[in-house]
């Protein structure tokens, strides 16, 4: 019952918001509504866990409403909940037009959200999927930047696409369950599809979620989306959806293709690291300082799909590790690039400079963050990245190798912007800049502590994922031998 | 039966009505003599009667796609009201022909002969070459008409022929009997038979605007009035694919190969074609029009898949397509009069600052018609998808899911005009009741998505 009660609570506060027009009270009542949120995700964690809720909805078509978790559900339903009162901070103390229409929305695809993760059938599974897509397609398109009607219709249709095939598969899954048609995650996990079948389904279900997160090659629409959406709206891009593809992939392939995932895995790893090095490179290239961590983000990303497809025990650690770690991160970051871009009116590179002697703690709020990006001990992104390394070294060195390689070209492009920003001499007509208000500390102070905390002791989000990891990683021992030649 | 007797003089009652010049009581009249027949239809429920010698069939099938014909019916009367309110003369037949067509409707659902499935095509064609050029002195509601008129009598010169080809064979009208004939051949069928198959099958083919017999279709929608496009494109596809079903589906079905493979062939085009034309179009009425026959194609699929559920199926997705096919003309009409007669997509532009919830139910409207969850459009796709797949047609399911992505590009190129700013606005005039028909059939289609039904027909 609980369950039912997290996914609702955004979602009625967001109706409820929708006549109000005080913008004051609108954002009080949202981040109200997502503290209560958090506190209740929190408590699954205290009494995981706990029995799942289901009722019968579409009988027809064997397609059952059934809330449940896992230790991987549960990283992601924590980090949903732990970083939307963040989004909701940032927009306390600002300006925005229709305030109470843009927190209905961005409510609706928090409900979403935890309804993608919570999920265990597998129509539902689609369903809250699409509807985290529509009420964000809206934020973007009302709320965004330049470009913002072509960039977002890019997106929308973008990831539409990839879903469309998921929905095929999901149906090819449904038309192959035995007796009664079911979508439930739970028999198709017992289905035993033959191999050549898993070949080919495995890019019918892997393309939308590698849309999602993304992976090299289907990246193409992130970084101008990015670039272009309201702060909030990329809070959620990057710290929340991109997590959902992973997830996504973590429910749908390892427990009903194993076969598959085994056959392309090598490709897909090497597409990811092809994604690690492609985007680091690039951001090195970038003006633009949403747009370089827009690139930065994708590198991370990548990482953490090779982590996912080596599937060893140090390598999915790790990878759920870095879940947590990568979207407070990430949410920083940006919060810092919404200030930056308040004070000083652009995001170009070249044209900023010394903000540090105007603005000395957000140089060092912001140089704290950056080094939690970059991955540097003790804080929260060296324990998820080392243990991926660590979990790709066993696969291959040369992985590991290609995967070492981002952390110092990270390094290198996120201290270059940073010099760029903050050191340096002062920009004529930079005079105007005053320094971190208390509301940013409020926002940049718990998740500069999170990511410190996590970095020095990670100890319990290892436990709590513990019991998953264990069954995620013999999934595919079983269907090592029965494998055709390898591709690779 | 008794509905189909009490529709036909309902159509007279009208249009002695028209004498009166009371033009207020034409719509109610109408609408209360649909609701009658609502009634006289749901009494027929399950008893599976038939009349004349077993030519016509009130079956469950029939009934059901008669019942859902009415609503779409009486939605478009009550949108009627204020359409017709600025004209002077006619109204009366412009409602009594639309009864009339729907006698031909009932006909096209409950055949089990050929000679009355011709009968009610005739009947639901001629008051609609009638209605499409309703606007006298509108040069393009002139030559829609005169269009439709004449391709549609070519047609059904073809099907007529293909009748006479059968029954020259077959010495038979009735479908139970042909199929019966066909069975026999194991096959391979005799040309006469095979020929006489294929035209009627391009006669039905044309009245529901399959590619590649769909040239018709953008034209007449573009010219004829809007509340005519409505009633063609939900009333007239939902009759036309009743029949295509009762003649194929419930009758015929399965064909020898190549005529199949003919169908198959038909399903693809109408996907492909619908889809990548209506791309390009820049006119609402005739981006319709292409979608309609893109969703033809997903009607087809689900036919062929020859499931026991595909007539359910095929009502479901005719009928959550109509109920939101016909408020998104009626905001059509809205605009278009606001922006002093636009039809470009361009007239939407800034509806979302003009009336914000009209905005939000044109979206979740399109969204049905591009199958996005949570809306019924989805439901309706998905149930295809599940009958074609199931049935192992793979290939062509993926090219259908392809398809349906460009309907998404294409329906979300027009909600992105509508949440698009436009410098000067003009006043949006809507009446109470038409903005009670775009919440209620907004609100039907998110309703239909969640509490899903089947019925056993």
């Amino acid at each position: 019952m609980i369950l039912l009660v997290i996914l609702l609570i955004p979602f009625i506060t967001g109706l409820l918001l929708l006549p109000v027009r005080n913008a004051a009270t609108v954002k009080q009542l949202a981040l109200a509504s997502s503290l209560v949120n958090f506190l209740a995700t929190l408590s699954l964690v205290f009494t995981f866990p706990v029995s799942g809720y289901s009722v019968s909805w579409i009988n027809s078509l064997g397609v059952n409403f059934a809330l449940g978790y896992d230790g991987i559900s549960l990283i992601m339903l924590l980090l949903t909940s732990l970083l939307f009162p963040f989004i909701f901070m940032a927009g306390l103390k600002r300006e925005q037009e229709n305030t109470n229409y843009l927190y209905a929305l961005i409510l609706f695809t928090q409900s979403a959200l935890i309804g993608v993760f919570l999920a265990q059938n597998a129509f539902l599974f689609y369903i809250f999927w699409e509807l985290t897509l529509i009420p964000l397609y809206f934020i973007l398109l009302l709320w965004g930047g330049d470009g913002r009607r072509n960039v977002t219709f890019k997106f929308f249709i973008y990831t539409l696409t990839g879903s469309l095939f998921l929905l095929f598969g999901i149906i090819y899954l449904y038309s192959l369950t035995p007796g009664v048609h079911t979508t439930d995650f739970s028999a198709f996990s017992q289905l035993n599809i033959p191999v050549n079948t898993q070949v080919w389904l495995f890019w019918v279900l892997f393309i939308a979620f590698a849309i999602k997160m993304p992976v090299f090659p289907f990246h193409t629409w992130q970084p101008s989306t990015y670039t272009m959406a309201p702060t909030q709206g990329v809070m959620i891009l990057a710290g929340v959806m991109t997590k959902m593809g992973i997830y996504g992939a973590l429910r749908f392939l390892f427990p009903i293709i194993p076969a598959g995932v085994l056959y392309w895995q090598n490709t897909v790893i090497i597409l990811s690291l092809i994604g690690v090095v492609y985007a680091s490179v690039i951001a090195f290239r970038q003006t633009n300082l949403k747009t370089l961590i827009a690139f930065s983000s994708m590198a991370h990303i990548s990482l953490m799909v090779a982590a996912m497809f080596v599937l060893n025990y140090y390598a999915l650690q790790g990878l759920l590790f870095q879940v947590l770690s990568h979207g407070v991160t990430i949410i920083a970051l940006f919060y810092i690039v919404m200030l930056i871009e308040e004070k000083t009116g652009t995001l170009e590179l070249p044209q900023m400079g010394g903000i540090k002697l105007l603005a000395p703690n957000m140089a060092i709020l912001f140089l704290l963050v950056v080094l939690g990006s970059i991955a540097l001990p003790l804080t929260a992104g060296f324990v998820g990245e080392f243990l991926i390394i660590t979990g790709l070294f066993q696969q291959s060195i040369w992985f590991a190798a290609i995967g070492g390689i981002t952390m110092v070209l990270g390094a290198i492009y996120m201290l270059y912007a940073y010099q760029r920003v903050m050191l340096g001499d002062k920009k004529v007509g930079f005079g105007n800049i005053t320094d971190l208000k208390p509301v940013d500390y409020i926002v940049l102070i718990p998740l500069i502590t999170i990511i410190l905390v996590l970095g020095i002791y990670p100890q319990p989000v290892f436990n709590l994922v513990e019991a998953s990891v264990n069954t995620m990683q013999n999934l595919l021992v079983p269907v090592a031998d029965v494998l055709p030649a390898l591709p690779l | 039966m008794n509905a189909l007797i009490f529709t036909t003089i309902l159509g007279i009652i009208i249009l002695y009505l028209g004498l009166t010049k009371n033009k207020k009581i034409l719509a109610p009249a109408g609408i209360a003599g649909l609701l009658v027949t609502l009634f006289l239809s749901f009494n027929d429920w399950g008893l599976g009667s038939a009349y004349f010698h077993n030519m016509v069939v009130f079956d469950n099938f029939s009934i059901a796609f008669n019942i859902s014909m009415i609503i779409i019916t009486i939605v478009i009367f009550l949108f009627g009201i204020d359409y017709y309110k600025m004209m002077e003369f006619h109204v009366a037949e412009q409602y009594s022909l639309m009864v009339f067509a729907l006698v031909g409707a009932f006909l096209m659902t409950s055949f089990s002969n050929l000679i009355i499935l011709f009968l009610g095509i005739e009947i639901l064609s001629i008051p609609l070459y009638i209605l499409a050029g309703g606007k006298k002195f509108s040069f393009k509601s002139n030559e829609a008409s005169f269009k439709y008129f004449l391709l549609g009598s070519f047609a059904t010169a073809f099907f007529l022929f293909g009748i006479a080809l059968v029954y020259g064979a077959s010495a038979t009208f009735y479908l139970p009997e042909i199929k019966t004939y066909i069975a026999q051949f194991k096959g391979n069928l005799p040309p006469m038979l095979l020929i006489g198959l294929l035209f009627i099958i391009i006669g039905v083919a044309f009245k529901v605007a399959v590619a590649p017999f769909h040239f018709w279709s953008p034209d007449v929608y573009e010219g004829s009035p809007t509340l005519v496009t409505a009633f063609m494109a939900t009333v007239v596809k939902t009759a036309g694919f009743a029949a295509f079903y009762r003649l194929l589906g419930i009758g015929l079905l399965p064909l020898p190969e190549s005529l199949e493979k003919a169908l198959w062939v038909m399903t693809g085009l109408s996907l492909l074609i619908g889809n990548l034309v209506a791309l390009k179009q820049y006119n609402f009425k005739r981006l319709l029009a292409y979608s309609s026959i893109a969703h033809s194609g997903f009607i087809m699929l689900a036919m062929l898949s020859q499931h026991d559920r595909s007539a359910s199926v095929i009502l479901y997705y005719t009928f959550v397509y109509s109920i939101a096919s016909v408020p998104l003309f009626i905001i059509f009409i809205l605009v278009k009069r606001a922006s002093n007669g636009l039809d470009h997509l361009k007239a939407f532009q800034g509806l979302y600052k003009k009336a914000p919830w009209v905005a939000v139910f044109m979206t979740i409207l399109l969204m049905s018609m591009a199958g996005i969850p949570p809306t019924a459009g989805f439901i309706a796709k998905y149930q295809v998808f599940i009958l074609s797949i199931s049935q192992g047609y793979l290939g062509i399911s993926i090219f259908a899911i392809l398809m349906a992505v460009v309907g998404i590009y294409y329906y979300f190129n027009v909600v992105r005009e509508v949440f698009t700013d436009r410098d000067h606005l003009e006043p949006l005039v809507i009446t109470k009741l038409n903005a009670g028909l775009i919440i209620v059939c907004g609100i039907a289609v998110v309703v239909m998505g969640i509490f899903v039904w089947h019925l056993p027909i």
